[in-house]
C-alpha cells in the first residue's frame, strides 16, 4: 500500500493542500488534482515546454518535477496570469499579434514569456529566442510570439 | 441614429481568432483534457517486432488486475480492414507487419492501471524476415507480407502525355538523377486522443481529433458493423493536426470495441513515444528521374519511376501519386511527362496524409532539377525559370487550367526583393576560396491546387446562416477548425456580407448532427471552399433582408446596402433602419413572422480527373517563389539558415494575421523537411521517438521571414482568395538545398541536409576524404 | 524491479545518509532525470527528496576551495558570483545547457551523479580538478571521503558511489592566476541537444600557449574523459601549427566515440578535432 504524501502550497494566490503520490509529477497534480488543465502533457520529457509553470519565480518543466518538492512552494499557472480586470499584457499580446493558433503550446509559451520578461524587460531578439529555446511550437513558426514579446516589452518598458 | 456610415472591408485586416483569449487564459478544454462521466482510461498492447506470426495471446494475468474493466483483442471484433484500401484491421490477429501493430487494448480505472495490465499481457510470436526496402520488396522471390497482394504491390499510378522519345531526341543536356526523400512525422503538440461513448439506445458518439467528420463516419462505421447515420462526430479543440487525422488509424475503432465492451465511455491518449512510433507518416519515396533541356533553356521532357515504401497497411500516403503527378507535368512548361509510381508492402511504418501531400517530395525534385538543367545549359537561374514559366490562360498536360498564372511575376518580385542574381553569382565566386564559413542563395517554386481538390465524389462545404433578433448572426459551418483559424475567416467573411460586426458572429462547426457535410479539411481548400459557402448562404440572407427592407422603406433593393449593424442608402450611407430591429419586426410579424435562416452547398467548378489522370481537378491554382539565404559553415557542416523571402500568389489576402501565420508555420514545417527532421527507422524499428532525438525547428534556429503576398484576385475565390498553406511547408527545402549548391557547390538528392552529410561531401568534393585518419 | 512506496524529505545530511544505510532509497535532487528513468518501476521503494537539506545547497568558500553544494542549480551556477569570479567557465557552460526551464531544476549533484558521458556542467569541473563529495552513515555518524571527478565515472550511468552514498558538494580549488577556460558543444539544435560533442580546454596562458593544460571532453566516450594525450602534446609549448596538429592526433587517441541516432562516430571525431582546435585557440589567445 503505497504512501501518499501531505503537501501544502500556493497556487495562484490560492493555499492549498493535496494528497498526493511520491511519484506523481507537478503537471499531472496540477491538471487531475486541481483542475488546471491549462499547463500541458505534449511530450513528456521537458523538451517541449508545453507543461512550463512558475515556482517561486522560476519557470520549470512540470512534467518532470515531482509534486512532493511543491511543499511550501508559491506555484503559478497559466490560470494565474489574468487579473479582474481583464488578460495580463503578454496574453493579451498573443491575441493581437496572431501568436496563437491551434494554442496547445500557448500556456506554456506565455509562462515563459513572463519568465523572460521577469528576468529581461526589453530583451533584444535574440534573447527573446534563447528566451524560448525550451519552447516548441508546431503551428506559428515562432515569428508572430517574437513580434507579441517585442510589443508587450516596449510598452512596459517604456 | 448616425449620420452616414461609410462602406469599410473587413478583407486584408488583421483578425484576431475568436478562440484566441480562451487559449492565452488556458480555459480551452482541448480533447486531451477531456473528462466524461465514468470514462475509463484505454491503452493498446503494440508488438514490439516487425514482421512475426502472433501465436499465442494470454491476456489472463492483465485482466486479474484489479481495475482493469476490459481487455479486447482481434477475435473480439468483427476483423473488418480500416484505412484507404481496407487492409488494416484494427487488432491484429494472424500476424503483425510492423512495429505499431495492435495486438489488444485494455479499459482500466486510470491510465496508470492500464499501462500496468497492457505489460501484463504476453505474446509469443514465431519471427519472421522482415522487408525493409520497397524496391527488393518489389523483386521476384521476395517474401510476401499481405497474401492478398502479391509481390508486395500496393497501389499504383501512372500518366503519360507527349512522346518523351521524340523529346528526348531533341534535347541537348539530359539530366539521370536519383532521390530520396525520407520519413518525417507530423508531431502534434497534442498527442493522438479518442473518448469513444455509447448511448443507452447503442447510438456512438466518437470525441475525435478527425479533420474529416462526415467521411469519417463513413470509413470507420464497417469496422465497428454499425451504421454511418447511427455515429454522432463531436471535435473538441485539438493540438494541431496538418493532415494526421484525415483517414482512420486502428485507435478510434478500438476505443469503440472498448467502450461497447464495457458500456462506458472510453478514452484512448497516445504517449509522445507512441505517438512518434504509431501515427501516420509523410510518405517517404525514391524517384528515378530523366529531364531533357534544349540548349535554349527550354525543358523538353521529364520521365519519372518512383517507388514508395508503403509499411505494412495503406493509408492515404500510398495515394500521394495523384499529387506528385501534377507537380511532374505542371512544374513549368513540359510538354512531354511520363510518370510511374508503385508502392510496395514493407514491415516499416505507414504513411498518411501531411500537410504538402506528395509536393513536398515531388518539387524538391522538380525544383532542384531546375536549378541543375540551368546550369548546364549556362542560364542564371532566374533567366531559365522565367522562360519556362506557364503564363496566363495555359492548361498543363493534366488539365490544370492555370487562370492568371502568377509564376513568372512571383520570381520576378522574389529575385528582386532580394537582389538575387548579384549575390548569386557573387557567392558562386567565392565558392573555393579559403574561408569557413560560405554564404549562398538559392531559388525554389512550386504550385499547388488553391481551389480545392476534386478527389471525392464531392468537394463541397454547407454552411447554415442564421441570425437572431439583436442582429447577431451564427454560422454553422461543415469545416472544421484544427487551429488553422477558418473560424476568423468564417465570421470576417459573413460579418463582411452583413455588415455587422467580427465579433457579433459565431462559428459552430463541432457536432455532426449539427453541421452540414463538408469534405474535410485538406488540400488547402477551407477558405476557398467553406469560404465561398458561407459567404454564398450570407450573402442569401443579406439579399432577403434588403428585399424586406425594400418594401417596408419603398425602395429598390439595389439602392440598399447593410453597414455598420444598420440597413443603409446605399449611394449615401444615410441609415434606413436597425437591422436588429428590422429582424425584430419580422420575427414578430404574426402570420408573416419570418426567421432568416439560409443555407447553401458550394461545389466548387473543378473536375474528377479521367483517364490519364486528366482533369481540371481543382477551381484554382496558385504559385510561390521561396529564397533561402544560407551560411555554411564548412568545419561543423551546419547550415545556418537566416533569412527566408517568401513571394506567393494569394489571390486575395482575406485574414492578414491568418495568412501570415499560416505561411510562417507552414515555413517551419519546410525547413525541418530540408534541414533536421528525419525519423531513423532501421529494420522496421523507430530509432528516435523522442522530442530529443526528432529535431525540429526551434526558436533560436527560425529564420527571418520576409512575406509577399501577389494578390491576382481569383474570380471563384471568396472576394478572390486563394488557398495558401501548403505551398509553405513545400518550398523551402529546395530552396535550401539550392541555396547550399550555391555556398559550396554540392547538391544534396537526400534531405535532410545534416551537418554530417554536408561535411562527408565537402571532404568527398575535396578528394581528403579517407575512412580514417 | 519495484515500485516506490514510500517517501522522506530530510533537512539534514545525517538524517538523509541514515536512511540510505537501510537501503532502497531512491535520492531524488532536480527530478529532470530521475522522473524519466522511474516510468512507473524502480531500484528502490522509497523516495527520498534531498532537496530541503541545508548543507547541500548554496555556493561557499572555505580557504582557497570554493564548494558547490550538490543541489544548486545550473541556474544558480549563471547568477552565482563566487562562480563568476573563480570560475566563468562553469556559467560559461550553464548557459549552454538545455533549457531555461531545465536549468531552473537540474543540479550539479544530479548532472554528476546520472554519470551521463553527455553531462555538460562534469566538463568545466574536470578542468578545475574537481573533487567529488560523498557522504555515508557509518558508525553512527556522517562520514565524507572525496573522490577526484576524473576518477570518479567508471562507465555509462556507473560510478564509484556506493549504494548507500549521497553526494552533497563537488568542490575546486581556486585557479592560479593567470587560468583561462573555455567550453564548446555542438548539435543542430542549439541548447536542447544533449551534446554531440562537448569540449573544455583549461590551463594557464604562457608563451603563446597553455601551462598545466587541462583537456576534457563529453559525448566521445563512456563516460566524459579527459584529453591527457592533448595535454601532454600542448603543455608549456607555443601553439604553432605543429603542435597544434600534434594536438589533434592526440584528441583522436583520447576519444572513443560510438555511433547512435544522433551523429556518427566518423563525425563525433571530425568534431573534437573542430572544436579542439577552436576552443584550445580561443582559450590560449583569448
Amino acid at each position: 500500500m503505497s504512501q501518499t504524501v501531505d503537501i501544502t502550497l500556493n497556487v495562484n494566490g490560492e493555499a492549498r493542500q493535496v494528497s498526493v503520490a511520491p511519484t506523481l509529477s507537478a503537471l499531472n497534480m496540477v491538471r487531475e488534482m486541481l483542475d488546471l488543465t491549462g499547463a500541458k502533457m505534449a511530450c513528456g520529457e521537458g523538451e517541449c515546454g508545453a507543461c512550463t509553470i512558475i515556482v517561486d519565480g522560476q519557470s520549470v518543466n512540470s512534467c518532470l518535477m515531482f509534486a512532493v518538492e511543491l511543499d511550501g512552494r508559491n506555484v503559478t499557472t497559466i490560470e494565474g496570469l489574468q487579473s479582474p480586470e481583464g488578460l495580463d499584457p503578454i496574453q493579451q499580446a498573443f491575441v493581437d499579434h496572431g501568436a496563437i493558433q491551434c494554442g496547445y503550446c500557448t500556456p506554456g509559451m506565455i509562462m515563459q514569456t513572463k519568465q523572460l520578461l521577469a528576468e529581461i524587460p526589453n530583451p533584444t531578439d535574440d534573447q527573446i529566442r534563447r528566451g524560448l529555446e525550451g519552447n516548441v511550437c508546431r503551428c506559428t513558426g515562432y515569428t508572430k510570439i517574437f513580434d507579441a514579446i517585442h510589443d508587450v516589452a516596449s510598452r512596459t518598458s517604456s | 441614429m448616425v449620420d452616414s456610415i461609410q462602406k469599410e472591408t473587413l478583407i486584408g485586416k488583421a483578425i484576431t481568432k475568436p478562440d484566441a483569449p480562451d487559449k492565452a487564459v488556458g480555459r480551452t478544454r482541448y480533447i486531451n483534457d477531456m473528462v466524461l462521466p465514468r470514462m475509463l482510461h484505454a491503452k493498446i498492447k503494440r508488438t514490439d517486432r516487425p514482421h512475426a506470426k502472433i501465436l499465442r495471446i494470454d491476456t489472463s494475468k492483465a485482466e486479474a488486475l484489479a481495475g482493469v474493466q476490459a481487455i479486447v483483442t482481434a477475435d473480439d471484433t468483427p476483423m473488418l480492414g480500416i484505412g484507404v484500401n481496407k487492409d488494416n484491421p484494427p487488432l491484429k490477429k494472424d500476424k503483425v507487419c510492423s512495429i505499431r501493430d495492435e495486438i489488444a487494448a485494455v479499459a482500466a480505472e486510470s491510465e496508470e492501471i492500464a499501462l500496468k495490465a497492457v505489460a501484463l499481457i504476453e505474446v509469443e510470436y514465431e519471427d519472421l524476415p522482415g522487408l525493409f526496402d520497397p524496391v527488393e520488396a518489389l523483386k521476384e522471390g521476395a517474401l510476401q507480407i499481405h497474401d492478398d497482394k502479391p509481390g508486395n504491390v500496393g497501389l499504383s499510378y501512372e500518366t503519360k502525355h507527349g512522346d518523351i522519345v521524340a523529346a528526348e531526341a531533341e534535347s541537348d543536356f539530359v539530366l539521370d538523377e536519383h532521390y530520396k526523400v525520407h520519413y518525417v512525422t507530423h508531431v502534434c503538440m497534442g498527442p493522438s486522443c479518442v473518448i469513444a461513448d455509447f448511448d443507452t439506445d447503442g447510438k456512438l458518439t466518437m470525441h475525435t481529433q478527425t479533420q474529416y467528420p462526415y467521411n469519417y463516419k463513413m470509413d470507420l462505421a464497417p469496422a465497428l458493423e454499425v451504421h454511418p447515420g447511427d455515429v454522432r462526430v463531436m471535435q473538441p479543440p485539438v493540438g494541431g493536426a496538418f493532415g494526421s487525422k484525415l483517414d482512420v488509424y486502428p485507435f478510434e475503432p478500438i476505443a469503440v470495441y472498448l467502450a461497447k465492451k464495457t458500456r462506458r465511455p472510453v478514452k484512448l491518449t497516445f504517449s509522445r513515444e507512441e505517438e512518434f512510433i504509431a501515427s501516420p507518416t509523410r510518405q517517404p519515396a525514391q524517384f528515378h528521374i530523366r529531364a531533357g533541356v534544349k540548349k535554349d533553356g527550354t525543358l523538353t521532357f521529364r520521365d519519372i519511376d518512383a517507388v514508395l515504401n508503403n509499411g505494412g497497411y495503406t493509408s492515404w500516403g500510398a495515394t500521394t501519386p495523384y499529387v506528385m503527378m501534377r507537380t511532374f507535368t505542371g512544374h513549368y512548361r513540359v510538354p512531354n511527362v511520363e510518370f510511374k509510381s508503385v508502392a510496395a508492402y514493407t514491415n516499416n511504418p505507414y504513411a498518411g496524409s501531411f500537410r504538402g501531400y506528395g509536393n513536398v517530395q515531388a518539387t524538391y525534385v522538380t525544383a532542384t532539377v531546375m536549378d541543375k538543367l540551368a546550369e548546364a545549359v549556362g542560364m542564371d537561374p532566374i533567366a531559365f525559370r522565367l522562360h519556362n514559366a506557364q503564363e496566363a490562360g495555359e492548361v498543363t498536360p493534366q488539365g490544370s487550367k492555370l487562370g492568371e498564372c502568377a509564376l513568372g511575376e512571383c520570381i520576378e518580385v522574389a529575385a528582386e526583393k532580394t537582389n538575387f542574381l548579384a549575390r548569386y553569382n557573387e557567392n558562386a565566386a567565392e565558392q573555393d576560396t579559403p574561408g569557413r564559413y560560405k554564404n549562398g542563395i538559392g531559388i525554389a517554386t512550386s504550385f499547388h491546387n488553391a481551389g480545392g481538390a476534386k478527389i471525392h465524389k464531392s468537394d463541397g462545404c454547407g454552411t447554415v446562416v442564421m441570425l437572431d433578433d439583436y442582429a447577431r448572426a451564427t454560422v454553422i459551418s461543415g469545416a472544421s477548425e484544427i487551429g488553422q483559424g477558418i473560424d476568423a475567416v468564417l465570421t470576417q467573411v459573413v460579418a463582411e456580407e452583413l455588415g455587422i460586426p467580427v465579433k457579433d458572429v459565431t462559428i459552430v462547426n463541432n457536432d455532426s448532427a449539427i453541421g452540414p457535410w463538408d469534405v474535410g479539411v485538406h488540400a488547402s481548400r477551407t477558405t476557398f471552399i467553406a469560404g465561398n459557402s458561407a459567404k454564398r448562404a450570407a450573402r442569401k440572407a443579406r439579399d432577403r433582408i434588403l428585399e424586406v427592407a425594400s418594401k417596408q422603406a419603398n425602395v429598390e433593393a439595389d439602392d440598399l446596402d447593410l453597414r455598420g449593424g444598420h440597413i443603409v442608402q446605399a449611394n449615401n450611407g444615410v441609415p434606413v433602419v436597425k437591422l436588429d430591429k428590422m429582424l425584430r419586426g419580422l420575427h414578430f410579424a404574426g402570420e408573416d413572422a419570418e426567421l432568416i435562416i439560409t443555407t447553401d452547398y458550394y461545389e466548387p467548378p473543378s473536375e474528377h480527373e479521367g483517364d490519364n489522370h486528366v482533369g481540371d481537378m481543382s477551381a484554382a491554382y496558385a504559385h510561390g517563389a521561396y529564397i533561402a539565404e544560407v551560411i555554411v559553415d564548412t568545419y561543423t557542416g551546419n547550415v545556418n539558415l537566416h533569412k527566408l523571402t517568401a513571394v506567393q500568389d494569394v489571390g486575395r489576402v482575406v485574414n492578414k494575421l491568418g495568412i501570415e501565420g499560416q505561411m510562417e508555420g507552414g515555413i517551419a514545417f519546410g525547413i525541418g523537411y530540408g534541414l533536421s527532421e528525419e525519423m531513423i527507422i532501421e529494420e522496421g524499428i523507430v530509432k528516435n521517438p523522442s522530442f530529443r532525438d526528432y529535431k525540429m525547428v526551434t526558436p533560436p534556429e527560425m529564420p527571418e521571414i520576409e512575406l509577399h503576398f501577389i494578390e491576382n484576385v481569383d474570380a471563384e475565390g471568396p472576394f478572390g482568395a486563394k488557398g495558401i498553406s501548403e505551398l509553405p511547408t513545400i518550398i523551402p527545402a529546395p530552396a535550401i538545398a539550392n541555396a547550399v549548391y550555391n555556398a559550396i557547390g554540392i547538391r544534396f538528392n537526400n534531405p535532410p541536409i545534416t551537418p554530417e552529410k554536408v561535411v562527408r561531401a565537402l571532404m568527398e568534393k575535396a578528394g581528403t576524404m579517407v575512412a580514417a585518419e | 524491479m519495484t515500485e516506490i512506496e514510500n517517501y522522506l524529505a530530510p533537512t539534514t545530511i545525517a538524517e538523509a545518509t541514515e536512511a540510505m544505510a537501510a537501503g532502497g532509497v531512491v535520492v531524488l535532487a532536480g527530478g529532470t532525470d530521475l522522473m524519466l528513468q522511474l516510468e512507473g518501476k524502480s531500484d528502490g521503494t522509497t523516495l527520498m527528496n534531498v532537496r530541503r537539506v541545508v548543507e547541500m545547497q548554496g555556493v561557499s568558500v572555505d580557504g582557497n576551495r570554493v564548494r558547490i553544494g550538490a543541489l544548486a542549480s545550473v541556474s544558480d551556477m549563471m547568477s552565482d558570483p563566487v562562480i563568476a569570479e573563480t570560475a566563468p567557465v562553469i556559467a560559461e557552460t550553464a548557459d549552454r545547457f538545455a533549457s531555461n526551464q531545465i536549468r531552473n531544476l537540474a543540479t550539479i549533484g544530479g548532472n554528476i551523479c546520472n554519470a551521463s558521458p553527455a553531462g555538460d556542467m562534469i566538463i568545466p569541473l574536470m578542468l578545475l580538478d574537481a573533487d567529488v563529495e560523498l557522504s555515508r552513515w557509518n558508525g553512527g555518524k556522517v562520514e565524507t571521503r572525496n573522490v577526484p571527478l576524473d576518477e570518479f565515472f567508471t562507465g555509462p550511468g556507473k560510478s564509484v558511489m556506493a549504494a548507500d552514498e549521497l553526494l552533497t558538494a563537488v568542490s575546486y580549488a581556486r585557479p592560479a592566476a593567470g587560468f583561462v577556460a573555455g567550453f564548446d558543444k555542438t548539435g543542430p539544435r542549439p541548447a536542447l541537444e544533449i551534446s554531440m560533442v562537448s569540449v573544455g580546454v583549461a590551463g594557464v596562458r604562457s608563451a603563446g600557449g597553455l601551462s598545466s593544460p587541462r583537456v576534457a571532453y563529453g559525448s566521445v566516450g563512456p563516460t566524459p574523459v579527459r584529453g591527457h594525450k592533448v595535454e601532454a602534446a600542448i603543455d608549456g609549448q607555443t601553439l604553432n601549427d605543429d603542435v597544434v596538429a600534434a594536438a589533434l592526433v592526440a584528441a583522436d587517441e583520447d576519444v572513443s566515440p560510438i555511433s547512435d541516432v544522433r551523429a556518427s562516430d566518423w563525425y563525433r571525431r571530425h568534431l573534437v578535432r573542430v572544436m579542439t582546435q577552436e576552443v584550445l585557440n580561443n582559450v590560449a589567445n583569448g
